[in-house]
């Protein structure tokens, strides 16, 4: 019974609370469609409007939109292994193995975590490719270029301090070297490597500081400059393409193609 | 261009346009994948050998009790205060099955009889290895995070050696192990802290060199430096690989800084100059005098006969001067003040007899080939400095050299050395007892820049040394307190007064042991008072004759003085009294005959004591106890009595049955042992 439920659904949003948090109100023109998404505060980062071909594979490959898919199964993920791991010297490594070994799903959960990780370096190396031959970080982009710069820094810092934390051989000397390479910076190299490792040493110290990096700072940088990145997307212009710029004004766009979403 | 599109590329085209159907395909692929997490789980190793497992045990006949005992999942040990987590059980699933003992192949024999209970301990704590994974690889041969890989059947003594200290019957490597490295003077230049504090003492004496060129030649110093081997098979100094010109200069060196000790030379030339003496009487002196229960010789067939106190003697001509080891002969503390050789009180023919035929045993190809030119101040300068380099001084007394400590890396932990901290050799096992190993048996292979000398073990005691040292863990340090079983350390006893003084100059304490201190060749003497009497003491000390007529060592003539041997006995028998009971207590003499009777048919009935023990010399046949033919002359009744009660209790570790006898059982036999006084088997069977 449809119309019983297109009712019910009436009177839902026409109630104090629905209307109390969606402001947009009822009705499908064009304003309202538009007011949908942008007094939507996660939505609103994004252009009210976006030309259906730009919302094809070809356009972007969805290299960004993948970027952020891989970051969201990361936080996911990650929160989970968060409940098994303790940032301690005796404790790691035997967590990392428990997950490994008896709990469930663990292996599953650890490997997820890893290969998502792997999956967003190479998604965002694969994007700036993308936009850089595409000369999308032309004006009015260049800033927006220059997050996304940020963003890919970030992103690699997540990828080396998460690689400490299994606390085995390899994660101990690869941050031994990594530490030594960021200390052959002039002046204030040591200083640098003092304050990554909370100490001369890579040991508990270090440990605990890359695992407060891993989960706390670098991941709520990454959403602050995320949310900088999409919503200076809308202020640039929306997607990049080719037809918007200056030089090809000359090309008019089809009706279709400028149909609102 | 546009013709050359083949069909693939079109669909692709096709699926792309579609949302829909991408992502309906989409969503099963990730449903495809998302299986891969279960089926994983389900072909997992531990799995498959637990259903493994099952078939195994379905043909045998004890399948029933088997099948009951079995549990499915993950098996683990958990024991929080030792740190253990070994799920080992998951898939070694007969560990504690015994009807399991005929399997061969694991993971599912049952485990071999031992000490501990499994669960007691686990698994890791003995063998080594990761008890947390629950594959193969991971949990035998990870060393990922610097965790130790399971440990080689061979060296499994180790183990038992984190907690147990003292020596264990059932790790007879391990014990013999632990003799090398305080024998051989490992812990001279390795400084090794044991988990109670104390630290692990030498007990290879070293000879001090501050005399030395009264002692030896440089020659000799020369010949011993390049290879101590070639003088003395069973040398405990272990070989430098010094080339001719550094023996050369560490020998001009030696005899350079040499102090002369009066007293060491000043016989040498009316010794020396002596008339011919016997050389039979000579080697009777030595064997009466019994030396060789400390020294060994070469026999003919080139096997070493003698004990290992002190050095071997078979060339001992080729090294020593005439005239010092007349004056060490003498008195050996006056050239060596910790020297464990007794004080013969020779007389002076004896001396000349004696030291005789001990110079007569050379080697004259030793010294055949050895010319070394007068040394210049250069060379003796370049000797010091080797000397220094090679640390000889944390073993050798040397004037001008400080003994260093920690000369050579402290060895307290190595048995937990990460194997990603070593350095193998090309075509070498990367395990730290394979490192080890190589490492006792050829230190220099490693680089010639390493200053380690070449011991010359055998391959068994290779692997003892290794046990020993892979005993030495981090674990053994962080056991609890009721995990922690000490040595028993040797005390600081020393004999005190008159009789301190003679028992100091004899060495009593280089065999017997005296209040927990002292050698392991002779008797223990702490309660020597209480056990014998004294008229027996007094002509044991005058002369002393075997109690034990099996044993090839025994107690060798001291030629003490009258008042010397009153002394002793005095001492003795007032100081080594046990306080569990007096002395006095029951009658040397006056036992009822037929309390002897009684006491002769348990001695031969009820408890069969002649299958070990004579009294009877002409009927009784046993050999494996002491002699009783005259017992009743030389122990005192209630020493017997309290033996005869708990033997143990009085003499730890003696094999002596511990018979639970009744009082009045053990009064009639040393009533009947108390009558044999004389030897002639009196009221023994006839």
């Amino acid at each position: 019974m449809p119309s019983t439920i297109e009712t019910y659904f009436d009177k839902l949003e026409r109630t104090r609370v629905w209307k109390s948090i969606f402001r947009s109100g009822k009705g499908s023109s064009t304003l309202h469609n538009a007011l949908a998404i942008q007094q939507n505060v996660f939505l609103h980062l994004f252009p009210t409007k976006v030309r259906k071909r730009m919302l094809g594979l070809g356009a972007t490959w969805y290299l960004g939109t993948l970027t952020l898919g891989t970051f969201l199964v990361l936080v996911v993920t990650g929160i989970l292994l968060m409940l098994y791991y303790h940032p301690s010297v005796p404790q790691a490594y035997s967590d990392v193995k428990d997950l490994q070994f008896i709990v469930s799903s663990g292996l599953f959960l650890r490997n997820l975590h890893r290969w998502a990780a792997h999956a967003m370096v190479f998604l965002a190396f694969a994007h700036m490719f993308r936009v850089f031959y595409r000369g999308a970080y032309r004006a009015p982009r260049e800033f927006n270029w220059v997050v996304g710069v940020v963003l890919l820094l970030v992103t690699l810092l997540l990828s080396y301090t998460g690689y400490l934390l299994p606390w085995d051989q390899l994660a101990y000397w690869a941050i031994t070297v990594g530490t030594n390479i960021s200390s052959a910076v002039p002046l204030v190299g040591e200083k640098i490597r003092f304050l990554l490792l909370g100490g001369h040493l890579v040991n508990a110290n270090a440990l605990l500081r890359f695992y407060v990096l891993h989960t706390v700072i670098l991941p709520i940088s990454a959403v602050l400059f995320l949310a900088i990145h999409f919503w200076r997307i809308r202020k640039d212009g929306g997607l990049y393409v080719r037809e918007s710029e200056p030089g090809a004004a000359a090309a008019q766009p089809t009706s279709e193609e400028q149909k609102p979403l | 261009m546009q013709t050359h599109k083949t069909g693939i590329i079109s669909s692709i085209k096709a699926f792309v346009r579609d949302p829909f159907r991408m992502f309906g395909i989409v969503s099963v692929v990730l449903l495809l994948l998302l299986t891969i997490a279960p089926a994983k789980d389900y072909f997992s190793q531990w799995h498959g050998y637990q259903r493994q497992y099952l078939r195994f045990i379905q043909n045998r006949g004890d399948a029933v009790t088997l099948r009951r005992h079995f549990e499915g999942g993950i098996q683990q040990i958990w024991i929080p205060q030792l740190g253990v987590v070994d799920r080992c059980q998951t898939c070694h699933l007969g560990l504690t099955e015994a009807s399991l003992a005929d399997v061969k192949e694991e993971p599912f024999r049952a485990h071999p009889v031992m000490p501990h209970k499994l669960t007691e301990f686990g698994c890791v704590i003995c063998h080594r290895g990761q008890g947390a994974a629950t594959t193969v690889k991971e949990a035998h041969h990870s060393e990922m995070a610097g965790e130790e890989p399971i440990l080689p059947a061979r060296y499994m003594e180790s183990s038992c050696g984190q907690c147990h200290q003292e020596p264990l019957e059932g790790t007879p490597k391990l014990n013999k192990g632990r003799v090398i490295l305080s024998r051989y003077g490992c812990v001279n230049c390795h400084s090794i802290v044991l988990p109670d504090g104390t630290k692990m003492e030498a007990s290879d004496n070293p000879p001090p060199l501050t005399h030395i060129a009264d002692k030896t030649t440089r020659e000799w110093i020369y010949a011993w430096l390049k290879d101590p081997t070639s003088y003395s098979a069973s040398a405990t100094m272990p070989n430098f690989n010094l080339s001719d010109a550094d023996a050369s200069d560490i020998s001009a060196f030696l005899i350079a800084n040499s102090v002369p000790q009066p007293g060491d030379t000043a016989e040498v030339s009316a010794e020396s100059h002596g008339p011919a003496p016997d050389p039979s009487a000579g080697a009777s002196l030595y064997g009466e005098s019994f030396c060789a229960s400390c020294h060994a010789t070469q026999n003919a067939a080139g096997n070493l006969v003698g004990g290992d106190l002190g050095p071997e003697l078979t060339n001992v001509g080729t090294k020593v001067k005439p005239g010092w080891l007349v004056a060490w002969m003498r008195d050996p503390q006056k050239y060596d003040p910790k020297t464990p050789m007794p004080q013969y009180r020779w007389s002076d023919a004896q001396l000349k007899l004696i030291s005789a035929y001990v110079q007569s045993k050379t080697n004259p190809d030793l010294l055949a080939n050895v010319h070394l030119a007068a040394a210049t101040p250069a060379q003796i300068a370049h000797g010091k400095k080797l000397v220094i380099e090679y640390g000889c001084a944390s073993c050798h007394e040397i004037p001008g050299v400080p003994k260093s400590d920690n000369f050579g890396p402290n060895l307290s932990r190595i048995g937990s050395k990460p194997v990603v901290q070593l350095v193998f050799l090309p075509g070498m096992e990367h395990t730290l007892p394979a490192y080890l190993a190589q490492k006792i048996r050829q230190p220099r292979s490693f680089g010639s820049s390493f200053r380690m000398p070449r011991y010359n073990f055998t391959a068994s005691q290779v692997d003892e040394v290794t046990t020993a040292l892979l005993a030495l863990t981090d674990r053994s340090f962080s056991l609890p307190a009721n995990l922690q079983l000490a040595a028993v350390h040797e005390t600081n006893y020393r004999p005190a007064g008159q009789a301190g003084q003679i028992m100091t100059s004899l060495n009593c304490l280089s065999c017997h042991r005296i209040n927990g201190r002292g050698g392991d060749m002779a008797p223990d003497l702490s309660w020597e008072g209480t056990s014998v009497q004294r008229q027996w003491l007094d002509d044991f000390l005058k002369n002393p004759n075997t109690l034990r007529p099996a044993l090839i060592r025994r107690m060798p003539r001291f030629n003490l003085t009258d008042s010397e041997r009153t002394i002793l006995t005095d001492y003795m028998m007032t100081v080594y009294q046990t306080a569990a009971f007096q002395r006095d207590e029951m009658p040397l003499t006056g036992y009822p005959p037929e309390l002897v009777e009684k006491g002769r048919q348990l001695f031969y009935s009820k408890y069969a004591c002649q299958s070990c023990h004579i009294v009877n010399p002409n009927e009784d046949k046993g050999y494996i106890g002491p002699t009783l033919t005259k017992v009743g002359a030389r122990l005192n009744a209630a020493w017997i009595f309290h033996y005869l009660k708990d033997p143990q209790a009085l003499r730890p570790g003696t094999i002596e049955p511990n018979q639970h006898m009744s009082d009045d059982d053990a009064r009639a036999l040393t009533a009947f042992l108390m009558a044999q006084k004389t030897g002639a088997g009196q009221g023994a069977k006839r």
